[in-house]
């Protein structure tokens, strides 16, 4: 860069009056075998690339990887926070659900490719650089008006001073000057280091209250940044308002509304109970259990449902304990055809549901009764086992047992709203398939197989 | 540079232009003869013949009123490159007269027959599914009234006479450019053009709805009028390409067309390809994650009895193979590639209307072999008569638009 006799010269600057004659000089320069030039124009020139014998710059690649990083790390990120760091259940998906993690892999594609646009073009630039010589000569400052400049890099092979100014002279530039060295200092003025310093210091501050915060106490209520979003104002469950003239939070549906129920209504189906002879025995308790699995209509609906069923669990359910016998006409069979795949839901769903109590083996010893036992809680009663004689579909009509896990049983809970009637069905089967595999010979074992048992005992 | 009138080489060959009638004479044979297996084959419902003379026609209107819509834009926003290409593009659009009496079939099919093609026109179907649509007191009788025979003939005229009357406006003022080179014309194409974008959105939102969507009558998604207008588009400009191109190579526009307008049109064609993804991913997306069964089953019928084929053919063949074969610069400015993408990119279009309209029409994804040929002579037939109507409207038209006050601004176009 530098000569060793005197000031040195980093290249050769001509002015031009118009597109034309640059586009001409460009030419002819570039004819010339010089290679490290560059033109200045205070708009876009078309062609000028072409003139200048630019090559095609490498920029897209860079932009291209930078978009092939940015679907790949959104992918990762998705995938290892989503399924391997916090395996986290959203709206039932698999953890690793690709659709869901497209709009952010697709986000971060555009940004990581505009990364690569921006900063892969101040690279290519070598920017940002303090001061370039070129802005020396003061005519220089025209690139913005109206003039065009032609530049030749003296470290260009081919570049000798003298024979550059004429080639541009000859070429139609209205002046040539060689650019000299910038005179402008290369150290960073002192007062930026002053002002990094204050700035630093300044920036220490928050920080600081905050750590002090951390080790003192106040009597002070806590400060709400957002208070609407500590306080939300949208009402909780039961609340009452003054929005509606009955005060309810919870509003009835809309007349007209459609109820989406399952493939057709069957009320023996819903209920567990051959509704038919109940008519027959009981006409008050058939009228009141149709009227509750039937949404009756929206003006008796609703705030009455929780107290009367728990009422007509309490009646359904009491086979077992107050009431010895007990007359209702369950359902003796599954009504869903048995089959292996629906054995196989049903044992999803009971897996799901009533494992976390009764266990997977159905000994009524679930996690949930591991844990009460260890740290001894007073209140808690061992679920059921299901393998006990009473509970066997001989005694225990599959209908009953479907009424008990939609309405639920002493201390346990009601599944209706959880599980939909098919589901619980499945879980019937389930059982039953359960409590035989407790109690099966060998001979129900089919024949092929039997070796495979022996081997596993 | 000679752009007069006149001048031979900014006109359809004679060879070419020949085409037209025979053209449009066969393809109107082998439509018929495609709709009448429908019914006389019992292997081949008639509901499938309809479906594949919809899919056909749903096929050639995209593509034309995609053309429209490029048409329109060019003046909203009075570019300058695209004017060498743009009459090409109005020849596309100006067949949609032609393409509204080939939805007279359609109409047809509510008339004579009871849900032929469109379910909800069978009063069986409707009472045995959807009684509430015919409960004036249900909110749900707004349904049968939008989805009733007249109702539906009513808005399609609607439509179509839009698209007609759109069509034939910048088709007859660009055309009268030719012998007066008023800028006055321009001028007026180009106030009118904002409106007419208005007009067009609506109306092709809503046809898509009417005859497409409709097909599963419960079935509803607000993006569906997007994605018929991006598939549509981005054939329109694959057609343009093509259209130039084979005119090219016919011997005429040589010099008025350049590689900088190839890369233009590959660079939309690149362009909406990912449009079309978009707004196909989006509607997938909200239906996916929304989960409700009156939507999904939609797509549920798209993955059953081999229908999941299609569609990860759309998958991977009508996105990711355009998709990055588009991408890179230097080979967008190659006239021969970029014309092969773009008539790649409109057999995928194709690919797109079947797998839109044929579910709903029948459970296997061909129709057995009766139904492939079915569909095979009304796509063909459709299309021949499509390209015979573009010829013949081309037919004694100069090329360009020879006295466009843009066109020198096109011809110098350079790219950076």
């Amino acid at each position: 860069m530098s000569d060793s006799n005197n000031q040195s010269t980093h290249g050769m600057m001509a002015e031009f009056d118009s597109v034309d004659s640059l586009l001409a000089a460009a030419r002819r320069i570039r004819d010339a075998g010089y290679t490290k030039i560059d033109a200045y124009t205070p708009f876009a020139v078309h062609g000028i690339d072409d003139a200048l014998g630019i090559k095609p710059t490498k920029l897209p690649w860079i932009t291209l990887t930078g978009g092939v990083i940015g679907a790949l790390t959104a992918l990762a990120m998705q995938i290892w926070m989503n399924s391997i760091n916090y395996p986290y259940i959203i709206s039932g998906k698999p953890y690793i659900s690709l659709p869901a993690f497209i709009p952010v892999a697709f986000e971060l594609t555009i940004l990581f490719a505009s990364f690569g646009s921006f900063f892969g073009m101040l690279a290519l630039n070598r920017l940002p650089r303090f001061s370039n010589p070129v802005f020396t000569n003061p005519r220089f400052d025209l690139a913005t008006d109206d003039k065009f400049f032609l530049y030749v890099d003296a470290k260009d092979a081919r570049y000798d001073g003298e024979g550059v100014a004429r080639l541009l002279g000859d070429s139609g530039a209205a002046s040539v000057d060689p650019v000299v060295e910038d005179e402008t200092p290369t150290e960073v003025p002192k007062i930026f280091f002053t002002l990094a310093g204050v700035l630093a210091m300044v920036a220490i501050i928050p920080v600081l209250v905050v750590a002090m915060m951390r080790v003192t106490t106040s009597s002070q209520p806590r400060f709400h940044v957002f208070y609407d979003m500590d306080f939300s104002p949208a009402k909780d469950a039961q609340q009452v308002t003054t929005l509606f003239a009955d005060g309810r939070v919870m509003r009835p549906d809309v007349p007209g509304t459609v109820i989406r129920s399952e493939d057709g209504f069957d009320i023996d189906f819903q209920t567990g109970v051959d509704m038919e002879a109940l008519a027959a025995m009981d006409p008050a308790r058939a009228e009141h259990l149709v009227r509750l699995v039937a949404q009756a209509p929206a003006d008796e609906a609703a705030p009455a449902d929780e107290a009367a069923g728990d009422q007509v669990a309490d009646a359904q359910a009491a086979g077992g304990a107050s009431e010895p016998v007990d007359n209702t006409p369950w359902l003796q069979d599954n009504p869903l055809e048995v089959d292996a795949e629906l054995l196989a839901t049903g044992q999803e769903k009971f897996n799901i549901y009533c494992a976390v109590c009764h266990g997977v083996s159905g000994r009524g010893t679930g996690l949930v009764h591991l844990r009460a036992q260890r740290i001894q809680s007073p209140t808690w009663v061992q679920p059921s086992s299901l393998h006990q004689d009473i509970l066997y579909a001989n005694n225990y009509a599959d209908g009953k047992l479907f009424s008990v896990i939609t309405n639920g049983i002493r201390k346990m809970p009601g599944y209706g709203a959880q599980i939909s009637a098919s589901d619980r069905w499945a879980i019937v089967a389930y059982v039953r398939a359960l409590q035989l595999s407790q109690n099966a010979e060998e001979s129900d074992v089919p024949a092929g197989q039997r070796a495979a048992v022996a081997q596993a005992e | 540079m000679n752009i007069e009138p006149e001048n031979p080489t900014l006109r359809l060959p004679s060879p070419v232009a020949r085409l037209a009638m025979p053209m449009m004479g066969v393809g109107a044979v082998l439509l018929l003869v495609g709709v009448l297996l429908g019914a006389i084959f019992s292997s081949v419902e008639m509901r499938f013949a309809m479906g594949a003379y919809l899919t056909a026609y749903t096929y050639c209107l995209t593509i034309s009123l995609g053309a429209l819509f490029f048409v329109i834009i060019q003046h909203l926003c009075r570019a300058g490159w695209s004017v060498t290409v743009r009459r090409v593009a109005e020849l596309l659009m100006s067949v949609l007269p032609v393409m509204a009496v080939l939805f007279l079939p359609i109409l047809a099919t509510l008339w004579i027959g009871e849900g032929t093609l469109y379910r909800w026109d069978s009063e069986e179907w409707v009472a045995a599914h959807h009684p509430d649509w015919l409960n004036p007191e249900s909110p749900q009788r707004s349904k049968g009234i939008y989805l009733s025979d007249w109702f539906f003939t009513l808005r399609a005229i609607l439509y179509l006479s839009i698209w007609a009357g759109l069509a034939l406006y910048f088709f007859r003022l660009s055309r009268r450019q030719d012998d007066t080179a008023e800028i006055r014309l321009t001028e007026r194409m180009q106030a009118f053009s904002g409106p007419a974008v208005i007009l067009f959105s609506l109306s092709v939102t809503f046809a898509a709805f009417d005859w497409v969507m409709s097909l599963e009558p419960i079935w509803f998604s607000t993006m569906f009028g997007v994605y018929i207008f991006a598939g549509g588009m981005l054939s329109a400009i694959c057609a343009i390409t093509v259209g130039v191109y084979l005119v090219q190579a016919a011997g005429s526009l040589r010099q008025q067309v350049t590689v900088e307008h190839y890369h233009d049109l590959a660079k939309l064609i690149f362009g909406f390809v990912t449009f079309w993804t978009y707004i196909a991913f989006s509607q997938y997306l909200l239906i996916w994650y929304g989960n409700i069964p009156e939507e999904t089953f939609w797509f549920g019928d798209r993955q059953e009895h081999g229908w999941a084929i299609v569609s990860l053919i759309l998958v991977f063949f009508h996105w990711l193979l355009p998709f990055l074969a588009l991408l890179n610069r230097n080979l967008r400015r190659r006239p021969a590639y970029v014309c092969g993408w773009a008539a790649y990119v409109l057999l995928m279009h194709f690919v797109d209307i079947y797998w839109l309209v044929m579910p709903s029409v029948t459970e296997s994804p061909t129709g057995g072999v009766m139904g492939v040929v079915t569909t095979v002579l009304c796509s063909l037939g459709m299309v021949g008569l499509f390209i015979g109507a573009v010829l013949r409207a081309g037919d004694g038209a100069p090329l360009i638009p020879v006295r466009d006050p843009r066109l020198q601004e096109s011809l110098a176009f350079h790219n950076i």
